[in-house]
Formats: C-alpha cells, structure tokens, sequence
C-alpha cells in the first residue's frame, strides 16, 4: 500500500477540519433552537395598568358568569366591559370541584388566579360564591351541590385556603347558593339547621385565614313553596329557621336574590308575592331576629326580556325596572351595599330564556340594557 | 427480474388490492342492510303507527296557542298538519315548555318539534334542523306610499332600505334587538334620529301616523300591524334573520329528507302563502 503524499495529506486534514467545523456549526445552531424553545412563551394576554370604575350609584354590580370562559382574553374583556359600564362590584362563582377535583389541597387555583388579577386590574370589588363538591368529597352519584356533614371540614379547608390565598383581593364570601332549594342541596330535603352548621364551619375557617373577610350567608332563592313542599322552603321560614339554629353569629352580610319576575321594583313587598322589594321582608326577619346592624347584598336578580318567557317583561321594561331598582336601592334601601344583577355574560349562548337576562352577548355585543345602564352609571340623563 | 414480469406482478396485487376492497365493501353494505343500521327508525314509526308525534309549546299565538276547547291552533299546527298530509299520517300534538322542546326531540320524546324554534348552531351534534319555514328577524317598515324595492333610489320622504336612512327618523321598541341595530347605526348615519317607543306596534303606529320615516322591527310584529293597518308596508330587505325551523332528531335521515321535500312541496304549490294570509293577513309586501 502507498502513503499518501505530503499534500493529500494536508487536503485529508483540511477537509476534516471543515467537516468538524461544519458539525459544530450545526449543534450551536441546534442549541440556539432549543434555548429558543425552551424559553416561555410571551403571554398573549397581560393584565394591564389599574383601572378604577367611574358612577354615581357605588351599589351598582352584576354576577359575572367566568367560571366555564376557558380564554383569557374573553375574561378579561368581560371584566373591562363590566368596568366600562360603571359596576365597581362583582359576584363570581369559584366551584371547589375545579381547585380540588381529584383529591384535597391539590390546589388548581390558575383560572380563579386569573379572574380575581384581572377584576382586581379593572378596580373591580369580588364577591367570591363558594360552593360545588368535589367527587372525593361525596357519595357516588349525587351531585356535586350535595355534602353531607362528615365533609363540612373539608369545605371549611377549601374555604380557609381560598381566603387566605386571596386575603389582599378578595374581602367578600358567600357560602353555598340557595339551600332552600333542594335541587340546590343536592337533592334531599332542605335543611336549615344543616345549612347554619355548614355556615358556622366556613365561617370559623375563612375568619381563621383572614378576621377581615366579610362573609355572606343565605343566597336564599325566592319562592313561595308551600310546607313540606319536596322542591323547596319559603325564603322567609327558611331564614327564620336559620336564626332558630343559631346562625346569626355565622354571616356578617345577608346575601339576597331579588328577582322582580314581572313586577316593577316598587311593588310592594307581601309574603305571598315574588318581587323586587321581597327582600324588605328578609330585612324585617334580620330586624326582628335583633341583626338590624347587619347589611343585606343582593347577589342575584333582576328581570329578563324574553319574547315568550311566561316571567319576562318587555324589553323597555326591563330597562326602566332595572334602573329603577338601583336608583332604589341608593336612595331609599341604606341597609342594601350591593345589588348585583343576574347575569352580566354568558360564555356561550344558552339557547332558553336565560340568554335574556344578560347585558351582554357571548360575543360581546352590548345590549341595550347595557348602554343604558352605563349611561345611568355615569350620570347622563335619559 | 426483468422489467416486465416486476411489472406485471405489480399489476396482480393492484387487482387484488381492489378486489378485496369490493369485497370488503359488498361485506359492509350486506351488514348495514341486514342489521338494520342504516333504517331511518323513526321515519319508520311514523309510516307505521300513521301518526307523527310533534311537540310545541301552545303559548306563543299565531304560531301555537290552545282554542276553548283545549285543542292546538295557530300557524305551526297548520304547518304540521300540512306536512303530514303529504305522507298521509295524522299529527299528535305533544305540548311542552319551549325551553325543554329540542332536548325532547335529542332524547326521542318526540320525533319532531315544530314550535317557533330559531336555528341553534349549537345543537347540531344533538338534533338536526330543517330548512327554514318561516323568517322572523328585523325588518325595515315604512308608509305605504314611500314602499320601494330594497337599493333603489329614493326621492324625499322615501325609505325602501337601511341605505336611505340618512337624517331620517327610525322608530324602534326601546331596549329590542332593532334598537340595538339602530343605535349601530346611528354610527353610519350619525343624523340618524331614533325613535324609541314601549312596544313594536307603538313604533308601527309611529309610522303609520308619519311621525317616523321607518320602523325596524321584528317581522311578526311588522306581519301583524301591515295587515290590519294599510298605511304600512314591510321592505323586503331583512335585516337581522331569526328563522325558524322544525326540529327533527339527528339520526333520521329519511325524516329529515321527507320535510325538506314536504317545505319545498308546500312553498310550491302556494301552501305556505295561504298559510301566511291566513295567519297574518294577506303579505303587504306582495
């Protein structure tokens, strides 16, 4: 075999250098790649500058409904249109099934993160709903409204981690959503007594995480079942019943509904009618039961527009009522901080009668009642 | 091996391949026969029992409300009647809330509803839905006298589309879908003068009474009001559309296809004009 020549050899050395510099051109290229990639990805959404809410009526609040709205954007823009209207309060639902579905502390706080920054950005104040059970925290096959006594600690946790996480931006609690009904208590008979034990539990919790969180009791559905009725409990007796069981020490705030169905807000209140000014019959119980001192929040209510809803009032009336019902509540209801309306948005349409009690479309069109509620929230006349 | 045998081999499995597919698909047809999978139950049931069982919600006059006796009238009772005629059955009428009515069809409680029911896009993993039979949105009302075909060109006074409604006034029901739309508008036309009025037949008689150049309602208030009051015509432009359909379940195929031809069978033969006279009055637009 010949050796290679002098300059073969130096033409081998060359093109192996080259070969070499060439393979480690490729791998810085593929590092730059993988740093690239592996950088976090700039968020599409950012929660911007603090905002205030301009009105002249600060009792003004609508129940958001953000719990299913999946993109950021569409939660944020709800919440600066909740702003732009002149709302400085919302009520919004954080289902304790979403943070813990599958066992407890597992703690899956991203999106009520997300909803509480960006209200807190647009100067918004929260009323936190609290409720849904988690499977784990359950029997099988009941719903995720039903809990049994054996679990109230563990609501108590999900309460006290809840408060406490949230102890500089959320000062407002409602526990549970309308157990006079039973669809609401998970199917079984109502239960008053029940209900104030659950309170008295969340309450000591959430006062353990922060003394300074108010918390909210009741959420009483209006309703005129009679006694004994399997649907539900008047909102009155059930009220008394929980004064009865010792719940005064329990809730700071009653939370009301305050549906008008088809009456003007100044219909008078009677125990026998579902309208508006009901909720001065719950104040007259909290009078009665020497918790004058306490304030009532509407959490809830409102009228609905629908063509053929047989409840429902033309949309004009809708309109004026609703007006009206603030303007009320301003001059004439001191005991009244809040009256927050149902529903200010749905993530997507519900095709029933529902969709009619919204100020805005899933796609953000403003109704009407919208443009007018902004116009009475800002001070220009009609 | 040699180009043409490679070929030639080729070409073998080439047919089996194919072969084996018009196997397997004679196989797949003789399944689907035989097993049933392919049958339109429904449409079946209908055919045998000589009845279609329809629901609707008898609140919602003239399309559906209950006469003295109990019985359902209005315009879908009609509709519904019309189109069992054509495959010669009876209709039995199911009454039900409105808002439980699509679910009813998903869940087969009912093989149809027909009950003044929009499109819902929503749905269309649960039901399916008919052409539609009937166009309830927005529409553009004006004097009589100043009717125009939609775009053409307007003299003073004259309103015949959204295009003419530069500094006129429009009168709407305040708080209603149209005032939404005008409010819009008013962003084109910003010497738009709105109208707001209680109720549709208050902008209606705003109109007919010349203190509004146009009205932009619903079409069933618009129906209504141009038939009893021949001051008003409707433009033919709609607006908005809001149309209403039947709802029929998603695995009928063969249903779905007999209303759909039965739709068309009745807008040709003049079935659903008479229909429209008979329930709104004769059309103004016409």
């Amino acid at each position: 075999m010949s050796r290679p020549s002098f300059y073969a050899r130096i033409a081998a050395g060359a093109a192996f250098v080259s070969r070499r510099r060439g393979l480690l051109l490729k791998l810085l290229m593929l590092a730059a790649l993988a740093a690239l990639i592996s950088l976090p990805p700039r968020p599409l959404v950012t929660v911007g500058p603090q905002q205030t809410v301009s009105t002249i009526n600060p009792k003004l609040g609508v129940h958001t409904r953000l719990t299913d709205e999946v993109e950021e954007w569409k939660i944020k823009r709800t919440l600066e249109m909740v702003r732009a209207m002149g709302a400085p309060w919302i009520v919004e639902y954080f289902p304790w099934a979403y943070v813990e579905p599958d066992r407890p502390g597992q703690g899956l706080w991203q999106h009520s993160d997300m909803v509480i920054q960006h209200a807190s950005a647009q100067g918004l104040e929260v009323i936190a709903r609290l409720g849904f059970a988690p499977q784990w925290a359950r029997p099988k096959d009941t719903s995720p409204l039903y809990l049994d006594e054996e679990h109230y600690a563990a609501f108590g946790d999900y309460v006290y981690e809840f408060v406490r996480r949230y102890r500089d931006q959320v000062n407002y609690i409602i526990i549970w959503n309308e157990p006079n009904l039973s669809l609401e208590w998970g199917y079984r008979p109502v239960d008053p007594a029940g209900y104030t034990r659950m309170l008295q539990v969340a309450y000591t919790r959430a006062k353990e995480a922060n003394p300074a969180v108010q918390v909210l009791g009741g959420a009483l559905a209006p309703t005129l079942a009679p006694p004994g009725s399997e649907w539900g409990m008047d909102d009155l007796h059930y009220l008394q019943a929980m004064y009865d069981a010792g719940a005064a020490p329990y809730f700071d705030i009653l939370a009301a509904h305050a549906y008008g169905g088809k009456f003007a807000p100044d219909e008078p209140a009677a125990p026998d009618a579902i309208n508006f000014a009901r909720i001065e019959l719950l104040r007259a119980i909290m009078v009665a039961n020497g918790d004058e001192a306490k304030p009532i929040m509407i959490t809830e209510g409102g009228w609905n527009d629908h063509p053929r809803w047989t409840r429902a009032v033309r949309p004009g009336q809708r309109i004026s009522y609703t007006l009206r019902a603030f303007q009320k509540a301003l001059e004439e209801w001191p005991w009244v901080d809040v009256v927050a309306l149902w529903a200010f948005r749905y993530p997507a349409p519900a095709r029933t009668y529902q969709d009619y009690f919204t100020f805005v479309t899933p796609d953000f069109q403003t109704k009407a009642i919208y443009l007018e509620t902004q116009r009475y929230a800002h001070g220009q006349e009609n | 091996m040699p180009t043409a045998k490679r070929t030639e081999r080729r070409l073998r499995w080439a047919w089996l391949a194919l072969a084996g597919l018009l196997l397997l698909a004679a196989l797949s047809l003789l399944f689907w026969r035989t097993t049933g999978l392919g049958r339109d139950r429904t449409w079946e049931h209908i055919l045998a029992a000589g009845q279609w069982r329809v629901g609707l919600d008898p609140s919602f006059p003239p399309f559906e409300a209950l006469d003295a006796a109990g019985q359902p009238i209005g315009f879908d009772v009609d509709l519904a009647r019309a189109i069992a005629a054509t495959w010669g059955v009876e209709v039995q009428f199911e009454g039900l809330g409105f808002d439980g009515l699509v679910d009813a069809v998903q869940t087969g409680r009912l093989e149809s509803a027909i009950s003044a029911l929009p499109y819902q896009p929503e749905r269309t993993q649960d039901v399916a839905f008919s052409p539609a039979y009937f166009e309830a949105g927005l529409v553009l009302v004006t004097p009589a006298g100043d009717k125009l075909e939609a775009g053409a060109a307007v003299g003073a006074g004259a309103v015949g589309s959204l295009d003419d409604l530069a500094g006129r006034r429009l009168a709407v029901e305040w708080g209603s879908e149209g005032d939404v739309q005008a409010r819009l508008l008013r962003r084109r036309f910003p010497d738009l003068v709105l109208l707001p009025e209680d109720t549709p037949q208050a902008a209606l008689l705003a109109v007919a009474e010349g203190q509004a150049d146009a009205a932009l309602v619903d079409h069933i208030s618009a129906l209504q009001a141009s038939a009893a009051d021949p001051r008003l015509a409707i433009s033919p432009e709609v607006i908005v559309s809001d149309p209403y359909v039947i709802v029929l379940p998603r695995k009928a195929p063969e249903l779905q296809r007999q209303v759909s031809t039965a739709l068309q069978t009745l807008q040709a033969d003049g079935t659903l004009d008479a229909l429209m006279a008979h329930w709104f009055g004769p059309t103004p637009t016409e």
